[in-house]
């Protein structure tokens, strides 16, 4: 069967209603990941099996609260479930997701997508933690009062959804989808939800226990905050403690592999491009894939379990008091893997001014592709080392590194705020979800989805720059009656050496000032570029196939890995990110103004820590 | 391998690397470029196969989306 012939299967519901975990149980790693067409909204669609063979298009649209959209993911759910979004034919039936143990919220929505008279159908899932919560849910009943059926799903469990899918299969085999009578929902919503609670659930006296005792320490407006530093903190302390296995064998892995090239390759400008460009520069980059996947291991975890909500709640008057909204949490800590999708988060802030702040502030928070030029430098400069009754010093540099990002976005909102008009503020309304134990699925392929992403940035952007740096480095050849090496005779030796009238207050060597042109196609660029320039740089094979980290231990002052350290705390070293400002704002204006404020703030600081660094005998 | 053939294998692997820069750092220009070549080689009275390529090199319609380069919407 075709891929256009395929039944479509829609899942829609509330966020948090666990319609992620469900589609990956249902399509398991069958699933295609791309954006709505003219817009950056997530598109994830997948195949599902059925239990007689039949194969079904998932589609897992964005969460939205009500139909009529206040963001424009909401726009995006509810012009694909009326089959109106260019491009996506209408699903042949909406699977409304909905949390069992919240469903006087969840409810309402049904009711709404009920009005759109599409073949429906409930999936109450997270039926687990509402048993365990002791609310009693009569399925039948419900399915009665509704007019829909209802079936039981816990998207967390292996056989969570085998409910599901047989009665997906039975509902297209019987051509009950055709038959299937919609009927719209009269009055008021809320009512009627209620009036749905009433006669088929059996709410307990309690229902949150655990919640409310766990909330009462964590939202504590002292002992809460105090936990999510500590769990940021333990959070850098495993990134140093847990990797150096992992990437000792990796390094061990590319030295391996680029001796054993130089070795079956003769001697030319064919070898020097595979071992001194491509073998040297992408194995300075994948040696940092387990620190990368150990930092969103606890990130997935933070966010299954349901803190980072709380997290938003406990930083909320941080943050309106720098000028932000509440609703920039979420933008922000998407900031966190990437500014990327999260400047496009920032759609579902209403204010322009609001997301407008947000947006200028997004780059300044520590995303992924920074991790790898953190952990190079603060390998090689800074002591393995315990400190304070056993903390590892490296993790404490780097958690302070992640500080200095939260800390000089919150300064530059507050400036921004100090210059604004409209000082209002607007409310944060914020659904705080139960606690739940994460599992072990959802942990995986959300770990597999990251390593996927870095592998593909290895694979495509850091690679072609590579290539492209190596050529810049290798050609022309330097003259007949050289005096200086070869490197300092090629273009970009000539562009570094240019250079270093502008970056020689900052401590940057001709090295680094190259290595900063093509990490603008993306920060981690910047290890692949020193490892490539330091191995054509070298003076012989063996000095050649030595490990970055030495190399620049031997070269650099620590006055001058300070001040890198702090260039890419501000530097708005990444297109992508530029151009998405320009998209997201319209304006070259705000585009232009985030870039030179962003490149004044790294040189002024760079500049600061260098000479002080100096000053203090690290120079 | 002889030094020839090694000179060949590396610009190749420049000019691919330049490209794919540029398909992913400048999309835009790099879209622009596309449309701007295919137009004059998908005129009427281009032969087959100058029309053919012409087809390849035009990029997917702005609205595009699913594997098929086309509206995902067909029969």
């Amino acid at each position: 069967m075709s891929e256009a012939s395929l039944p479509r299967i829609a899942l829609i519901g509330n966020p948090n209603s666990g319609k992620t975990a469900l589609f990956n149980l249902l399509t398991g790693s069958r699933q295609k990941v791309a954006n709505y067409a003219g817009v950056t909204v997530e598109r994830k669609e997948g195949r599902m099996l059925g239990e007689g063979g039949r194969n079904y298009a998932v589609l897992d649209l964005p969460g939205a609260y009500s139909l009529t959209p206040a963001s424009l993911e909401e726009a995006v759910a509810r012009d694909v479930c009326r089959g109106f979004y260019p491009g996506e034919p209408a699903p042949d039936l909406l699977v409304c997701v909905v949390d069992a143990t919240n469903l006087r919220l969840h409810l309402r929505f049904v009711l709404e997508l009920k009005s759109l008279g599409r073949p429906m159908l409930v999936a109450l899932n997270q039926m687990d933690a509402a048993r365990r919560r002791g609310i009693g849910i009569d399925v039948a009943a419900l399915s009665r009062e509704l007019g829909l059926p209802v079936v039981e799903t816990v998207a967390v469990h292996g056989d969570g959804a085998k409910e599901l899918i047989r009665k997906v299969d039975a509902m297209f085999a019987a051509g009950d989808i055709d038959a299937q009578q919609v009927l719209p929902v009269q009055g008021d919503l809320h009512a009627e939800a209620r009036r749905l609670i009433e006669a088929s659930v059996r709410m307990p006296r309690r229902t949150a226990r655990i919640d409310d005792a766990l909330d009462r320490w964590l939202l504590h407006p002292v002992f809460g905050l105090l936990v999510l530093a500590a769990v940021m903190f333990l959070m850098f302390q495993a990134v140093y403690a847990w990797a150096t296995p992992m990437m000792d064998a990796i390094e061990a892995g590319t030295a391996w592999l680029g001796h054993a090239v130089e070795q079956a390759m003769p001697d030319g400008p064919l070898r020097s491009l595979l071992v001194n460009g491509i073998i040297a520069g992408l194995g300075g980059v994948v040696v940092f894939l387990p620190q990368i996947l150990i930092l969103f291991f606890f990130i997935l975890i933070l966010e299954e379990s349901g803190y980072l909500p709380r997290a938003a709640f406990l930083l909320d008057r941080t943050m309106s008091a720098a000028g932000l909204s509440g609703r920039s949490f979420i933008p922000l800590l998407s900031s966190f893997a990437c500014a990327v999708p999260g400047i496009m988060a920032t759609r579902s802030i209403q204010d322009p001014r609001d997301r407008l702040a947000t947006i200028l502030v997004a780059p300044l928070m520590t995303c992924s592709a920074r991790l790898p030029v953190y952990a190079l430098l603060i390998a090689a400069f800074i002591p393995q080392r315990k400190i304070w009754g056993g903390l590892e010093l490296q993790g404490l540099v780097l958690f302070a590194l992640y500080m200095a990002g939260i800390a000089s976005a919150l300064v530059v909102s507050w400036v921004m705020k100090r210059w604004r008009r409209d000082g209002g503020e607007h409310p944060l309304l914020l659904e705080l979800p139960s606690y739940r134990l994460p599992h072990w699925r959802d942990l995986m392929i959300g770990l597999y989805e990251r390593a996927m992403i870095f592998l593909k940035r290895v694979g495509g952007i850091i690679l072609a720059m590579t290539v492209l740096l190596w050529f810049l480095l290798s050609f022309p050849a330097a003259p007949a009656d050289a005096t200086m090496p070869a490197i300092d005779y090629s273009f970009a030796g000539r562009i570094g050496h240019a250079m270093t009238a502008i970056f020689a207050p900052l401590g940057f060597n001709w090295q680094i000032c190259i290595a900063l042109i093509p990490a603008m196609a993306a920060r981690e660029v910047v290890v692949s570029s020193l490892a490539t320039v330091y191995a054509l740089s070298a003076a012989n094979d063996d000095a050649a196939s030595q490990a970055l980290m030495p190399l620049i231990q031997h070269d650099w002052s620590l006055a001058t890995a300070l001040s890198l350290l702090v260039w890419f705390i501000y530097a708005p070293q990444c297109l992508s990110t530029l151009a998405t400002i320009k998209r997201e704002t319209g304006s070259w204006k705000q585009t232009a103004f985030a870039t030179v404020y962003l490149f004044a703030l790294a040189y002024g600081a760079s500049f600061i820590t260098y000479q002080v660094a100096k000053a203090l005998g690290a120079g | 391998m002889p030094l020839i053939l090694q000179y060949v294998v590396i610009a190749v692997a420049v000019v691919l690397a330049a490209l794919f820069v540029w398909r992913t750092r400048f999309p835009r220009s790099w879209r622009a470029t596309r449309i701007a070549i295919a137009i004059p080689m998908l005129r009427e009275g281009r032969p087959a196969w100058l029309k053919s390529w012409g087809r390849r090199i035009a990029p997917a319609s702005a609205l595009a989306s699913g594997e098929c380069g086309g509206c995902d919407g067909c029969g």
